[in-house]
């Protein structure tokens, strides 16, 4: 480091004044504005700033809403303008902004002058860190949410399979044993019609419990859960989905396998609710470490310039959020008289096989 | 349903839609415990396709299905207006023949529902509720071996 003269010292400190990005006031004991920078006026409301250059009223305190302490967001108490003894060297204040409102920024306040007892008050925008803050926990809220979705559904799941079909399957055993007993004929008359009924039941419930979310998904992997949706969306629908899976039974982070399930789910319905065809392809492959699902559909197709939904217009958007949450790309095409195409990618990198790792731990 | 004279319900359906001039006519009866007694379409006349054959009904679900579930009549006079959109895919033989208006009425055998007969037009409020009682009077009180009546009688 070279050995700085007063005059060079001097220099760069105006310089960084005039110059730096960080607004500096300097603030006497009365908490009167004494000067400055550009910065820092830019900053200010233009109101604010005549009335401290016209003398009228030089309190910094109409500039400031407020900073926060341990208790509240925005407070006055103990307000770091006339309270000398606290520790100001790092907080988080409000400022009446010129044409953006209320704004936080991140401050520190201390005194350079003992003598004249000046302050200097040195802010940074902060809006661009809190909005990647609040990205942040946007995300991981939406992954806490659907992961809460699945898990839950997983339990309902489990327990009608576990124990409510299995004990309707048992009293359906012995209903069967009494038709082999020594009964009336209206009797075993009544029996049957029961019997009828408790089968539809026991499937109705195997159905629900597939639909919520199918066990074959977490026990044998997405070929197999794929496979035994498209089968109950052919017998419901009457839609018919020609699926080819080249994954030779790999298996996946359970995250994303779930994504690229719940994904292809809302897709195959899109095509059913809105293209007008009774049939689907959907493949399912992975190459050079990415694994990616195309649904395509040879239907009406739409605008994608067109912001008018047909449905709710939340299916796209959470199947964009679902798939990049594992860190995936989803792309949809789709023209007029053209059909649509969604396509799912996502990069099975080291990353994830790490997080599978820790998953089935 | 065993020892039953076996019904022509191909051209029976065929009659029915020349009778009152339906666009289509089809029906759903309950199949037998190998298929675990599940309702599906089995005769259809006046199809645009094949799409019916491949359908399962559930309970309480779709057409034939709230039918089945209810044991009453209903009517769907103008499918545009009476059914949302976005609801529509729940009803795929709506959607698969284009039906515009229909009705469907439970068909009884000792007391339960064995089977559900649709009828409808491809343009709107063709299917009436005086066409509809029309139709239900016209077509008596058996279809084949069920009952045709509001309520099942033992």
């Amino acid at each position: 480091m070279i050995q700085m003269t007063d005059g060079h010292l001097n220099d760069l400190l105006k310089k960084m004044y005039a110059n730096s990005m960080e607004a500096i006031f300097f603030i006497d004991e009365q908490g009167s504005v004494v000067a400055m920078n550009p910065a820092a006026e830019n900053i200010l409301d233009i109101d604010v700033i005549e009335r401290m250059q016209s003398g009228v009223d030089e309190s910094f305190c109409q500039a400031c809403k407020g900073y926060t302490d341990e208790k509240d967001q925005i407070s006055c108490s103990k307000c770091y303008l006339d309270y000398p003894k606290g520790d100001f060297s790092s907080f988080q204040v409000y400022l009446k902004t010129r044409g953006e409102g209320v704004v936080p920024y991140a401050a520190s306040y201390h005194t350079i002058d003992e003598e004249r007892g000046i302050r200097v008050l040195m802010l940074l925008d902060l809006t661009k860190q809190q909005k990647t803050q609040e990205m942040l926990q946007r995300s991981n809220l939406l992954k806490y949410v659907i992961k809460a979705q699945e898990d839950e559904r997983k339990r309902i799941s489990r327990e009608l399979h576990d124990s409510v079909a299995q004990e309707l399957l048992s009293s359906l055993v012995d209903l069967r044993v009494v038709k082999y007993m020594e009964v009336g004929e209206d009797v075993l008359k009544k029996l049957q019609q029961t019997e009828v009924s408790l089968t539809r039941l026991l499937d109705d419930i195997r159905h629900l419990s597939v639909e919520l979310r199918p066990a074959s998904l977490d026990d044998l992997g997405l070929e197999a859960a794929f496979r035994s949706h498209f089968k109950w969306i052919e017998k419901n629908y009457g839609l018919l989905v020609d699926f080819s899976a080249e994954l030779s039974a790999a298996r996946y982070g359970s995250e994303i396998e779930t994504v690229v399930y719940r994904v292809c789910q809302e897709a195959v319905l899109n095509a059913l609710k809105y293209a007008g065809t009774d049939e689907v392809h959907v493949r399912l492959c992975e190459e050079d470490g990415v694994l990616q699902l195309t649904v395509k559909d040879d239907g009406i197709g739409f605008n994608m310039n067109e912001n008018e939904a047909k449905g709710t217009g939340l299916g796209l958007y959470g199947m964009r959020e679902r798939a990049e949450l594992v860190g995936g790309q989803f792309m949809l095409y789709s023209a007029i008289g053209g059909g649509t195409k969604v396509e799912l990618r996502i990069p099975c990198s080291e990353d994830n096989e790490r997080e599978r790792e820790t998953d089935t731990r | 349903m065993k020892n039953q004279p076996n019904y022509q319900y191909q051209a029976e359906i065929e009659k029915l839609r020349d009778r009152f001039q339906f666009d289509f006519v089809s029906l759903a009866l309950v199949q037998p415990a190998e298929d675990r007694f599940v309702l599906t379409w089995q005769y259809a006349s006046g199809n645009m396709n094949d799409r019916y054959k491949r359908i399962v009904l559930h309970s309480g679900k779709g057409i034939a299905g709230i039918v089945f579930k209810t044991g009453k009549p209903m009517l769907i006079q103008n499918v545009n207006t009476d059914i949302e959109s976005r609801d529509l895919f729940n009803y795929p033989i709506i959607v698969a023949e284009q039906l515009k208006s229909l009705g469907a009425i439970p068909l009884w055998e000792a007391a339960r529902v064995q089977g559900v007969l649709l009828v409808g037009y491809r343009a709107e409020n063709r299917l009436t509720q005086a066409a509809f009682d029309q139709f239900q009077e016209g077509l008596g009180k058996e279809f084949g071996a069920f009952h045709a009546g509001e309520v099942g009688q033992l």
